[in-house]
């Protein structure tokens, strides 16, 4: 099943580089302004929509990635974090 | 939270520090000039004698504040997360050089706003110029600009910055002799409103911009980048709120003639907020903001202020200043300089090889 995900960036460029990505792979996904309740920082993110076992497969090369979590009606799962972020 | 409940969030704390910002010039504070975060950086920096320009020497409690109030509510909210090690010397450079357009304008973006809503129309064209900043800067962003990631550090590290505001606040109470205070009078850093309102006030907006990330850049660089009016939506209602209150108070007077802590040179105040609106973008947020993210422990934000600190330093011992006369020759020399460096930052940042 096709669940929402927002992964999270240390650079706008990185987010505009993954959502090029998604859409190769026609995977639905949109540029954002972080959500204030995921963080109190205000760069770009990525809201994407895959099903979980493609996670790993697009997110590749996971150094420009700082985070991903998954959108639930109670808050946010987190799946990935960058190391020493 | 979902955006509409944000966007009231961010209305009513803009609101609120539109009408906290005007109050201050009713208590005390230079006309127009109840926030700005350039000037009273520049008036601490003189007060601990970095510069000697004695029209602005005052340790601007609201500075303390606004750094104090963001770092409790982002610990009392969980969200004081010690982190540094983006290209510091970068932002060093940067935050010097959006120092030195801010005072060739004569204020900071939040200053403008406030300049604005009192009616001096010389600040449009700072408005301007700073959209312009931002739009290049945006140019960069789209094309790859990053000063590459953050790391976290240990928490010791992003209390040194709210500690050493404590310092300044116990500077100010005790005032030493070492210190420079501009006597009442003697210029905009001679008036100043009572210590615990300033304080009070810094408190509570840099908690509010704390909660609402309110930048006056992010507001610009948003709607640029994916029409997204939220921080704009704050930035109109600083505006909106500040002019009310301006009305009220009879400190309202719109024209292009003389106003208070401003001049008529408009290319100069133009160009003066390009380079801090382009400085600012690649910083990732305006002086504002980047004081409250070194109270949520953003190291590299302190060394944006260190850059700002030192920046307004240089402006005062070489005349780089503006004054209500108008723009210096040393001081366009320098702004000019500033967007030569600032886009050779960019430059650096956007198109070298990846690692």
């Amino acid at each position: 099943m096709k669940e929402d995900y927002i992964a999270t960036f240390y650079s706008h460029y990185e987010a505009m580089c993954f959502k090029k990505k998604c859409d190769q792979q026609k995977i639905p996904a949109t540029l954002m302004p972080v959500p204030r309740d995921l963080s109190s920082s205000c760069g770009t993110c990525v809201l994407f929509q895959c099903e979980e076992n493609l996670l790993s497969f697009i997110s590749g090369e996971k150094d420009d990635i700082e985070m991903i979590v998954k959108c639930e009606k109670s808050g946010y799962t987190y799946k990935y974090q960058a190391e020493n972020s | 939270m979902n955006a509409k409940k944000e966007i009231i969030i961010i209305s009513i704390a803009s609101a609120i520090i539109g009408v906290l910002a005007v109050s201050l010039v009713w208590f005390g504070n230079p006309a127009n000039m109840g926030f700005c975060i350039a000037c009273f950086i520049r008036d601490t920096a003189g007060s601990l004698g970095l510069h000697r320009a004695s029209a602005t020497q005052y340790i601007r409690p609201e500075i303390v504040g606004l750094v104090l109030g963001s770092c409790l509510l982002a610990i009392g909210k969980k969200e004081f997360s010690v982190k540094g090690g983006s290209s510091p010397f970068t932002r060093f450079i940067l935050g010097f050089f959006v120092m030195i357009g801010a005072l060739m304008f004569l204020g900071c973006p939040f200053r403008m706003i406030l300049r604005i809503a009192g009616g001096d129309f010389h600040a449009l064209f700072g408005l301007a110029g700073f959209a312009v900043g931002i739009a290049v800067g945006v140019f960069f962003l789209k094309r790859g600009y990053s000063l590459k990631r953050t790391y976290k550090q240990p928490v010791s590290e992003g209390l040194i910055f709210p500690a050493i505001q404590i310092i300044f606040l116990i500077l100010l109470i005790a005032s030493p002799a070492f210190l420079f205070f501009t006597e009442a009078g003697g210029g905009p850093g001679g008036s100043h409103a009572p210590l615990l309102i300033s304080l009070g006030v810094g408190l509570i907006v840099g908690a509010l911009a704390q909660r609402t990330r309110l930048c006056m850049v992010g507001g610009i660089r948003d709607f640029i980048l994916f029409r997204e009016k939220r921080l704009l939506i704050g930035f109109g209602t600083i505006l909106l709120s500040a002019l009310i209150v301006n009305i009220a108070l009879g400190y309202f007077h719109p024209g292009f003639g003389t106003q208070p802590i401003a001049h008529n040179d408009e290319l100069w105040n133009f160009l003066g907020m390009v380079l801090t609106g382009f400085g600012s973008a690649l910083l990732g947020g305006c002086p504002l903001r980047q004081l409250v993210l070194a109270g949520e422990g953003n190291t590299d934000s302190v060394i944006t202020w260190v850059g700002l600190l030192v920046g307004a330093a240089f402006a005062h011992n070489f005349g780089l200043a503006s004054s209500g006369d108008g723009p210096t020759d040393a001081g366009k020399v320098a702004v000019i300089l500033g967007l030569v460096v600032v886009t050779a930052i960019a430059c650096a940042n956007t198109f070298k090889k990846k690692a």
